[in-house]
């Protein structure tokens, strides 16, 4: 991974700043350099069948708790369900400099919060390119609205996680390594509607997590987003 | 049958393939219940493969451990007996069940929250049940993590007579998923005991073939590959191999040294069938017959092939600033030595926490915890109580070495038993019950004693190291010459590495750096291949590397240049530095500039108490900042930025406090991320802003118990407690804390925070304040504490 696939200004939104000094750049940019060359992006990801009925809908038999996710893949008689790391090496990296100096672990946590989505996102562009659908849910994770994070274990033992990347999931449903995510992108050759993607930016007006949320947007901003 | 003769035999050995892939699971179905609901369905797997072939099936227990079982209903020992029973019923009497260990499915700490005593626990509980339905070996497979793998490995070992196989997963970068790499896990492995080893899972066999190939240089034992049958198509789910293809790799894997085939997932019976029919008429290669001389932590190999350093910092001898910090179970100082000694180039560290009023037992684990979170340099465990030592050997991944066992009859037998259980290197001090004798020949004679008892025990030569001991040259007579003497003695006629504490020759004399680089000079050209020394100290480290390049270890003098280059062009680490006359202490906290923030506070010392520097200068200069971060002119970079400035302050303040004999801060503050939670680093923003406002704060970390956290607020007496959540599933957890605080401790105030939290659900679960930032947290602490 190169400092240049990442959204500079998205480490800057993690970095709860809208500008650093000269000094603080120059560190940015070395600790950028640095937690680039720590990062293994790790992907997997599998085409499943999705089932709706009264019970809620099920994404390779798996029955998913919560309306959310249901709505959000209205329409959709096909999912990808995904999981990407970056990796142990940079939960190291980064408790490593909490133990020796602040600045640098939140710089390091803020980039790999940024790389993270980047690899996310390569991926997803990547799926978008290859399945040959029309059209694209964006990625919905547990934890978003009502689809609960007990979840996780179900998701990642699908996909086999633990033995294809390396990701694991603890008792109390927390993704580690840290820096990595699981989603379900719904698949179909029909327009769908996925306003419901909280923690997203997107559509922040119905979202339970919106104050305190650091990617909350401005109201006006918010449109339901078909891709 | 014979599962050892087997292995011993001049033949190959066939495993099985996968299991998940031949039982054609629906989603949600747990292998490990079918063992007692559906048993026949197992059993006609173990058929098929013992039908095709293989030698060895293994038992469906792969994911049976309370661990992953917990919430399904299954109990362990019950389906664990069961799949035992189901296979030796299944198959031919010459065909041997193997108890199968998969992952606990946690990640050990650091990198997650399971300790190595409920791994190890987890993995008992299998084995006792394994062994006892007559298992006939036990496999360890599928291994990410070296440390769990220990615990599985330990688990069997302890509980079990039966021969151990051991299989790690690798990626094609030869690392394992939390980077373990192959020569760490070859090195612990053999050293720990296991009967052959190998790789299984995550690729084919074609990326597979180099790994197993670099496999076997770094082990004498026999070489096992399980791969996949490919990679799996995201699609249809299909594996992309055949098995004629599977099969035409094998020859090259049996060139490699591969004595034991099976296959992982993907693979079927076929697979077998193939694999035996591709190595019909082969035999084995003889094993590689050299080991190469390594120690190794879970992620780093350190090769004894010249001279290495091993860095002394971390020891309290004649030390106060150290000594205080063990007393105050201050394990961020332990830290901050080991970073800079890894930084400084030592190869290997010395953890001795050896001090009056310290449970040695208690406390070595977790100093060697604590710093192997912070460096992958391997360890050296220094203790002369051996409750410690087992207790650190225990949770250490890698294989470590202990100091010191001596020519005493009492250490012999308390010592060397340990170095051959766990698989460590070990010291061995040339003294015995009549002291330090005074010629080279007597050392040497007890050095040899120590080398037989070893041997007797099992304990390969290579692993004891002999440390011929430095008498102080200000007492005069001979004996830096007797030193240096059994030193070349061990080193030519044993051939056995040495070690030496350098730095105590020079005590009592002027300019000790000077004595202690000339005579670390000519001891390492007499055979000195581990100098302990301070790899910080003036000289010691080029001398070392200056040594390295003149006697022939650092071909094209690449290392020594890149360490001068790397000396004049120190790293910008920190914000350049601009320091004027006219800086102010409360200036450089103001700027974020450290390492000015640091001499101004050693200038301030001359004429300031460390109480009034806090008051009138450092917290001052904290308030500006905070107050502008509040009014959104300043944003939390620069915050940290200036509470780091503070701490490089603090680090002089509380030097200087320590020999003076005072420890005085302003009040002690308990803070922990709830149990459950294993994101910490928005506590430990906060513990930085609480020291640099002179707080003395008592971190218990991540993932803390309920009780633990209450336990300790009422054993420190603190009026404040800071709990961190950043999960909505952690609240949970954090309000019970706080219930139990108030039940056992009522006079004790809270002070919560955390992404998901809010006041209201602070106010909730019955928190005394919500502190929506680390700022807010130092202002109530402030209030609590009577400023």
């Amino acid at each position: 991974m190169k400092p240049s696939d990442l959204n500079r200004d998205e480490i800057l939104m993690l970095l709860r700043t809208p500008a650093l000094d000269a000094e603080l750049e120059t560190m940015l940019d070395e600790c950028t350099e640095e937690l680039c060359k720590a990062v293994q992006p790790r992907t997997i990801w599998r085409m499943l069948p999705v089932g709706h009925s009264d019970e809620g809908v099920r994404v390779g038999g798996l029955l998913l708790g919560g309306k959310d996710i249901a709505l959000h893949l209205t329409g959709c008689k096909q999912a990808v369900l995904l999981a990407a790391t970056l990796s142990a090496p940079v939960d190291a990296l980064i408790r490593r400099a909490e133990a020796s100096d602040m600045m640098k672990a939140l710089m390091f946590d803020a980039v790999a919060g940024a790389a993270i989505e980047a690899v996310c996102d390569e991926l997803e562009q990547s799926l978008h390119e290859s399945l040959g659908f029309r059209y694209y849910t964006a990625r919905f994770s547990a934890g978003y609205g009502d689809f609960p994070l007990n979840q996780q274990k179900d998701l990642i033992t699908m996909l086999d996680a633990p033995r294809k990347i390396g990701l694991t999931v603890t008792q109390h449903n927390t993704l580690l390594p840290m820096k990595s995510v699981t989603a379900i992108i719904g698949l179909s050759d029909q327009p769908v509607k996925d306003a419901r993607r909280y923690c997203c930016g997107k559509s922040c007006g119905e979202c339970p997590n919106r104050d305190g949320c650091v990617y909350a947007k401005n109201p006006e901003d918010e449109k339901g987003s078909t891709q | 049958m014979n599962f050892r003769e087997l292995l011993k035999s001049n033949s190959f050995l066939y495993l099985d393939g996968g299991m998940g892939t031949m039982l054609h699971l629906s989603p949600g179905e747990l292998p490990e219940r079918l063992n007692l609901t559906e048993p026949e369905r197992v059993a006609a797997v173990h058929r098929a493969y013992a039908e095709a072939g293989s030698q060895v099936v293994y038992a469906n227990t792969f994911g049976a451990n309370p661990l992953k079982l917990e919430g399904t209903g299954v109990d362990t020992a019950e389906t664990v007996q069961a799949a035992v029973r189901l296979a030796k019923a299944a198959v031919p009497a010459d065909v041997a069940v193997a108890l199968d260990l998969g992952p606990t499915g946690q990640l050990l700490q650091p990198a997650g929250s399971l300790t190595f005593d409920a791994a190890y626990e987890a993995y008992k509980t299998v084995c006792i049940a394994g062994a006892a339905a007559g298992a006939d070996l036990v496999v360890i497979e599928t291994m990410s993590d070296l440390l769990e793998t220990k615990a599985a490995l330990l688990a069997a070992k302890e509980n079990t007579d039966l021969p151990i196989l051991v299989t790690m997963t690798f990626t094609e970068t030869g690392r394992t998923f939390t980077g373990c790499p192959i020569s760490a896990m070859a090195v612990t492995l053999e050293a720990l005991g296991a009967a052959a080893i190998g790789i299984n899972c995550s690729l084919g066999p074609n990326e597979i073939l180099p790994l197993i190939q670099s496999l076997s240089k770094w082990t004498t034992l026999p070489l096992i590959a399980k791969a996949n049958a490919g990679l799996p198509d995201p699609v249809t789910g299909e594996y992309s191999i055949t098995p004629e293809d599977f099969a035409s790799y094998m020859p090259a894997f049996a060139e490699a040294g591969v004595k034991v085939f099976g296959g992982c997932c993907g693979t079927t019976p076929d697979f077998i069938a193939a694999m035996r029919e591709v190595l019909r008429g082969r035999e084995p290669v003889t094993p590689n017959q050299h080991r190469p001389l390594a120690v190794c932590s879970g992620i780093r190999t350190v090769m004894l092939d010249m001279p290495r350093v091993i860095g002394e910092r971390i020891n309290p001898t004649g030390k106060k600033r150290m000594k205080q910090a063990l007393l105050d179970l201050d394990f961020d100082y332990l830290r901050g030595e080991a970073i800079s000694q890894t930084d400084a180039d030592a190869d290997i560290l010395d953890v001795n926490v050896g001090t009056p009023g310290i449970d040695e037992a208690a406390v070595l684990p977790q100093a060697v915890q604590a710093i192997m979170e912070v460096t992958d340099l391997p360890l050296q465990l220094d203790s002369s109580d051996p409750a410690a030592l087992e207790a650190a050997l225990r949770i250490y991944p890698g294989k470590p070495i202990i100091n010191s066992v001596n020519g005493k009859a009492a250490s012999i037998a308390e010592i060397l038993p340990l170095v051959k259980h766990y698989g460590a290197c070990v010291v061995g001090l040339t003294l015995d019950e009549n002291g330090i004798p005074n010629s080279a020949e007597e050392r040497f004679a007890i050095g040899r004693r120590i080398l037989d008892a070893a041997l007797e025990l099992g304990i390969p030569k290579e692993d004891l190291f002999l440390d011929c001991l430095t008498l102080t040259a200000s007492t005069g007579g001979d004996g830096p010459v007797q030193t240096l003497r059994a030193v070349k003695m061990v080193h030519e006629e044993l051939g056995l590495q040495t070690v030496l504490g350098v730095s105590n020759i020079s005590f009592g004399l002027p300019n000790r750096p000077l004595i202690n680089r000339s005579f670390l000079s000519i001891a390492m050209q007499n055979g000195l291949t581990l100098p302990i020394l301070n790899p910080m100290a003036e000289g010691m480290m080029d001398t070392v590397r200056a040594f390295r390049m003149l006697a022939g270890f650092d071909p094209n003098c690449e290392a020594y240049i890149a360490a001068c280059q790397n000396a004049e062009n120190p790293q910008a680490a920190a914000p350049v530095q601009q320091a004027s006359s006219s800086l102010t202490l409360e200036g450089a906290v103001i700027r974020g500039l450290r390492q000015d923030a640091a001499k101004l506070t050693e200038q301030a010392l001359q004429t300031m108490e460390p109480l009034d520097i806090v008051n009138q200068l450092l917290i001052p200069a904290l308030d500006t900042v905070g107050a502008d971060y509040e009014k959104g002119t300043v944003f939390l970079p620069q915050l940290i930025q200036a509470a780091t400035a503070a701490q490089s302050a603090f680090g002089v303040l509380k030097a200087h406090m320590a020999d003076q004999g005072n420890a005085g801060g302003k009040g002690k503050i308990v803070i922990a991320t709830v149990q459950g939670d294993v994101h910490d680093i928005g506590k430990n923003i906060v513990k930085l802003l609480l020291e640099n406002y002179g707080f003395d704060v008592i971190d218990l970390g991540k993932d803390v118990p309920p009780q633990k956290i209450v336990d300790t607020a009422i054993a420190q007496r603190v009026s404040l407690v800071g709990l961190s959540a950043l999960m909505t599933t952690t609240v949970g957890a954090m309000e019970e804390t706080i219930k139990l605080l108030h039940a056992q401790y009522p006079e004790c105030k809270t002070v919560v925070g955390g992404a998901v939290l809010t006041a209201d659900y602070a106010e909730q679960i019955g928190a005394d304040c919500y502190a929506k930032d680390a700022k807010a947290t130092v202002d109530y602490a402030r209030t609590i504490y009577g400023e």
